[in-house]
């Protein structure tokens, strides 16, 4: 009878506005790869985020080798035995790999004599400890390199290694392969498996169907929050697995209009990047809306900033209306009518302690002011007001600070200023992400009408009832090169998986 | 490729100095045992300095009250002294005015979230301010008690002087303690990632409290090896010294956004501002020139920590590899 | 829309008037000041007494004027002072060998202006944070400063110049308050309502957006520094007008009379929040308080003690401030 060591069972946590887990229950046995399978924003995340201790359950109970556990916080899960291994990894790049790995838990040795009662930092043990562990994954390292020296497989083995100096006994892993190539993906495969030889259990988060069948003893899918089906990876086969994954009913509406598609405005040639995007072409008509699909990693933001200028390619054309044109930067691709809104809003869309008309009028400012960059407030005020009436944002006045309003709402001035600059072809990149369900139609149904305008339009989205109710064509991606395209008359959720896993 | 426990920087610096004084004795007459003692005479308070403004750097912090905190040390310390109270009293009184005021600018800049360049920078001018207001005499210590100056005068052997031993000693000392001791590394991990050193469970704040209390007990001894070679104390002699310290950190290969750097580096720099600046005034310049050298080196040590020379090695290594047969 | 404090939930419309609030705070802070010096030496009462509190605002006015801009973008300027000693140096180094007092003008101001350059080419080119860059650059131009003009002072200027400083208008007011007006006005209008004064404060809260909404932050960033060169320059020329005589001495207390008056005007040191009217009382404080001070024979290291306080005290409190702000949540949802 296999030994449990971690049970979670009957979890909810709400966060307001979402339902991440649902009476979600799963075990862990002791010695095993058990992968956790599941879409973007399916709740995988939260889950691995209530074990470790970053949130708390609403209700339910986790339970540690059959006794009750209460995680209060990351340092904790460490203490008793559960370490999480980050995709951002939490190192310090100018120490070295043995600092890193025992930052805060040092081994110490007491002082002789008098000062018995201080220690110092045993060096001689860490190095011997770190040896030990780093012989039980198989690898032979300097330990006196530096972590920023590293590439990101070899960080991330750091990071293995100080789960491993706690004595962790349970590890979890959140897509430890999203960066890595396939050799170091297999070096990983081998360390894991030489951690299971040793006892150590596995939670390994993943939606990389192929890797699952590789590495994993048992799988666990869900699918919004709840706990769908587990079952033995020998016993259950990929289109199983892919039917669980989906198994929901298309019952949203979505405001998508038949209009007429016009001739093609803008296309990509051969886009490479290295390492990140393979070659991957794409066209786009006149007031037609290309859903971009495919797993995180895949590369679609990456493959967007490239379209924009906010990264620049290692080779590759982009034409507009037929011309070849130079896209050195993001003015560039404002000049060209090329916009790009991002779902990260503080990196990329808004100053949040700004008002929402400062938002939506700041990269028309050249254009607004006169005489000394002297504004021109009438005209300001015209023009957020237009954008907040057309785009329903709902706040009192043109003049309240972004930071106050609803996700939902900031999105839209986040559109709003995008389309302020009046372009032609835009790039959304999740735009309905962290959204809640009222503003969420409203911007698809600015998005139609955008469409309707004869705006052309590219859309990523994680969101599959999203994609396939918005746009005319999907193009799947995945590891960075495009996978296939299926046209609006084809689409079915199951197809798009299959081609992003 | 396993690095030297001492890393090839020191190890540079460390020749540098090396080339300097010999340079130096070659040419002039510094190579004399007057010269060397003078020298070591000197560089000791700066030393100590240095490695105590280095300590405030690991962690992202500054201090440009130092200059002045010195000062009131010296100037407390005589006091007591010339009061007829024996070396340990004089010696702890000069140490604790140390760490009172460098741990003040430390609390006001954790327990309000000031960044401490603004803390020290207006602190620096309340400490100023104070002591030509409120000391006697505008704060002139004269004729200083021969307990006091005692410190200063006595060697080693007839040769070293007691202060550079001292300041040895004392850099000895630290580099052991950040190296071996879980607040050294502490320094580095607050200084170098923040989020992670509480992940780590460190706590950012109580290192900093802490941190400025060290600062203020090494520039308590800094200032008291520097005033016993005095004759007489005003707490402005040193108003501006600790340009020099962050002069000596960076030259040393202490990182101003912090998170890195070694003690023994920030020793060497001090040693190679000291060295240079003499250097200078055999060559004739006056030594208002410190300043703009200072400056100088300030800003080239900085670029070179700053600057991501991956690029540009990159670029170089293109340019300069073979070119392959097509 | 900078607003400092909020406290009632009819948020943002309120937000210029809680910044009108505070600044309103501060003049009565600056009648208060006025009153109690009066009291203590009624003489300070007199009219021409009391307009000669603004015969040293203008040096530190305008020099604060441009700081108003550069701590809103979240950087720092240490080397004012500095760069007003060099450009002093240059002037009296200029006339005394060439004895054209326009050549000496003209060769001051260069000199400032490339300090501001040189600061800003280093702070907006490489990664360098302004704190450090001006750390060391102001180090730079002192030595510089030193350099020039060895260990003499340069006195004996025509008495020409000496009437850009002292000349009174209306025979009471000195001609620099009205320097200072004149730049108060052009530099609040750019501020308040100008496209720069916009761009200043979206660089202090969040200079990636500003790029990636195509503004040229790197530029701004340049010009602005070199601005503040220049605006010390001219600074160093009314200085050099009131007193007459060039020293090796100028720079040190002047940084924390500019800084100070900036952040007790209402700039935040964080960058992204600030008020140029706030710089202007703030300056007008500092003022009041140093004649204040040598009425009631308090030195300039009482003066300079004060400010010190002042300064700290004002920086916790609008530290305080913004961590209350942070922690009250959400109002609108």
């Amino acid at each position: 009878m296999p030994e449990v060591v971690l049970q979670m069972e009957g979890i909810n946590k709400t966060f307001p506005g979402v339902r991440a887990l649902s009476n979600m229950s799963i075990d862990l046995r002791r010695g095993e790869v058990h992968a956790v399978c599941g879409e973007n924003g399916a709740g995988k995340s939260t889950l691995m985020k209530l074990i470790t201790g970053v949130y708390q359950p609403d209700s339910g109970e986790i339970r540690l080798n059959g006794q009750p556990l209460k995680v209060h916080n990351p340092n904790d899960a460490y203490a008793k035995g559960i370490a999480i291994i980050f995709q951002e990894t939490s190192l310090f790049p100018d120490l070295t790999i043995l600092e890193n790995i025992f930052m805060g838990h040092e081994l110490r040795r007491p002082l002789a004599g008098i000062v018995r009662f201080l220690s110092f930092l045993d060096y001689p043990a860490m190095r011997k400890k770190a040896g030990e562990i780093f012989g039980r994954l198989g690898m032979e390292i300097d330990l006196d390199a530096r972590v920023s020296q590293l590439s990101v497989a070899s960080r991330q083995m750091v990071e293995i290694a100080k789960a491993l100096s706690f004595d962790s006994s349970i590890l979890i892993l959140d897509e430890p392969t999203a960066a890595l190539t396939s050799r170091e993906v297999d070096t990983l495969f081998e360390t894991i498996k030489k951690l299971r030889t040793h006892g150590v259990s596995m939670l390994y988060i993943s939606h990389r169907l192929d890797e699952i069948f590789q590495i994993a003893d048992r799988v666990t899918v869900i699918r919004d929050g709840e706990h769908v089906q587990t079952g033995d990876v020998s016993r259950v086969t990929r289109d199983q697995l892919v039917a669980w994954m989906v198994g929901r009913t298309l019952d949203n509406l979505y405001p998508k209009e038949d209009i007429e598609i016009g001739e093609v405005v803008f296309e990509a040639r051969n886009m490479r990047q290295e390492g990140v995007i393979n070659g991957v072409s794409l066209t786009l008509r006149r007031g037609e809306i290309l859903g971009i699909s495919g797993l995180a990693g895949a590369g679609r933001t990456e493959l967007a900033l490239l379209l924009c200028g906010l990264a620049r390619p290692d080779s590759g054309e982009i034409l507009v209306d037929g011309t070849r044109v130079a896209i050195r930067n993001y003015q560039d691709a404002m000049e060209r009518g090329i916009c790009y809104i991002s779902e990260d809003r503080q990196k990329y869309g808004l100053v949040v302690p700004m008002t929402i008309s400062e938002n939506i009028t700041m990269p028309l400012l050249a254009r607004l002011s006169g005489f000394l960059g002297i504004i021109n407030s009438s005209k300001e005020r015209e023009i957020s007001a237009t954008y907040i009436d057309n785009l329903a944002i709902k706040t009192p006045g043109a003049d309240f600070v972004v930071n106050n309003l609803s996700g939902g709402n900031q999105q839209k001035v986040s559109v709003a200023k995008a389309l302020a600059t009046e372009p032609r072809i835009l790039i959304l990149d999740e735009p309905t992400r962290g959204v809640d369900v009222g503003a969420k139609s409203e911007i698809h149904r600015i998005i139609s009408s955008l469409a309707r305008a004869g705006k052309s339009i590219i859309m990523i989205s994680s969101d599959l009832p999203e994609i396939m109710g918005m746009s005319d064509r999907v193009m799947v991606m995945k590891n960075g090169a495009r996978q296939g395209e299926l046209p609006r008359s084809a689409l079915s959720q199951e197809k798009i998986l299959h081609m992003a896993l | 490729m396993a690095k030297k426990r001492v890393t090839s920087r020191e190890f540079m610096l460390g020749a540098l100095v090396l080339a300097f004084i010999v340079f130096l004795s070659l040419t002039t007459g510094f190579g004399s045992t007057s010269g060397i003692f003078s020298m070591m005479l000197d560089v000791s308070p700066t030393i100590v300095g240095a490695i105590a403004m280095s300590l405030i750097i690991f962690t992202g912090n500054i201090d440009i009250s130092a200059g002045t905190i010195m000062g009131f040390v010296g100037f407390v310390a005589a006091v007591f002294a010339k009061a007829g109270y024996p070396f340990y009293v004089f010696v702890s009184a000069g140490v604790l005015t140390g760490m009172l005021l460098a741990g003040l600018n430390g609390w006001i800049s954790v327990t309000f979230k000031v960044p401490s360049i603004v803390v020290t920078l207006a602190m620096n001018m309340v400490h100023i301010g104070f002591y030509v207001t409120f000391l006697p005499n505008a704060g002139w210590v004269l004729n200083l008690s021969d307990s006091f100056t005692f410190l200063g005068q006595g060697r080693f052997f007839g040769i070293v002087p007691f202060i550079f031993v001292i300041a040895i000693a004392v850099a000895a000392l630290c580099i052991w303690i950040v190296k071996y001791t879980k607040f050294g590394k502490a320094l580095y991990a607050v200084g170098g990632n923040r989020q992670a050193a509480i992940y780590a469970g460190i706590s950012p704040d109580r290192t900093v409290l802490t941190v400025y209390l060290v600062e203020g007990l090494l520039l308590g001894i800094a200032g008291i090896l520097k005033a016993t070679t005095a004759n007489r104390l005003m707490p402005s002699v040193f108003q501006g010294r600790e340009m020099i310290f962050i002069a000596a950190a960076v030259v040393g290969g202490v990182n101003i956004m912090g998170g890195s750097g070694k003690v023994l580096g920030a020793v060497f720099g001090a040693v190679l501002v000291y060295l240079l600046s003499i250097t200078m005034i055999y060559l004739g310049f006056q030594d208002y020139f410190q300043f703009a050298l200072q400056g100088i080196i300030i800003l080239i040590a900085v670029f070179i920590t700053v600057t991501d020379f991956a690029p540009l090695r990159k670029r170089l290594k293109k340019a300069f590899a073979p070119k392959k047969a097509t | 829309m900078n607003g400092t404090t909020t406290t009632d939930s009819t948020q943002s419309r309120s937000v210029p008037r809680i910044k009108f609030t505070y600044q309103a705070a501060l003049g009565l802070l600056l009648i208060a000041l006025i009153v109690l010096f009066g009291i203590l030496q009624p003489v300070f009462f007199h009219l021409n007494v009391l307009f000669d509190t603004t015969s040293i605002v203008g040096e530190i006015g305008i020099m604060a004027l441009a700081m108003t801009f550069i701590i809103t973008t979240g950087g720092i300027d240490l080397s004012v002072g500095y760069i007003l000693q060099l450009s002093a140096i240059v002037f009296g180094a200029v006339l005394k060998s060439s004895g054209s007092l326009a050549l000496a003008i003209v060769f001051s101001l260069a000199a400032g202006t490339a300090c501001g350059f040189i600061n800003g080419i280093i702070i907006s080119k490489t990664k360098i944070p302004p704190l450090v860059t001006t750390l060391a650059t102001m180090n730079l131009f002192r030595g510089v400063s030193f350099i020039i003009a060895g260990t003499s002072s340069y006195a004996g200027f025509p008495a020409g110049f000496k009437l850009i400083s002292t000349y009174l208008v209306f025979n009471a007011i000195p001609v620099q308050f009205f320097y200072f007006i004149f730049l108060f006005v052009f530099f609040n209008l750019v501020y308040s309502r100008g496209s720069l004064g916009r761009s200043l404060k979206g660089i202090g809260f969040n200079e990636g957006v500003l790029i990636f909404s195509g503004i040229r932050t790197k530029r701004i960033l340049l010009l602005i520094y070199t601005l503040c060169g220049l605006m010390c320059a001219i600074a160093a020329l009314i200085y050099l007008g009131r007193l007459s005589a060039a020293k090796t001495s100028m720079g040190n207390d002047l940084n924390l009379q500019v800084i100070t008056a900036v952040v007790l005007g209402g700039t935040s040191i964080m960058g992204g929040v600030g008020s140029m009217v706030g710089t202007f009382i703030g300056v007008l404080i500092i003022g009041v308080l140093r004649k204040g001070f040598t009425l009631v024979n308090f030195s300039g290291n009482i003066f300079n003690f004060t400010l010190g306080l002042m300064l700290i005290v004002a920086l916790i409190v609008f530290a305080v401030i913004e961590e209350r702000k942070k922690t009250s949540g959400r109002i609108l949802k």
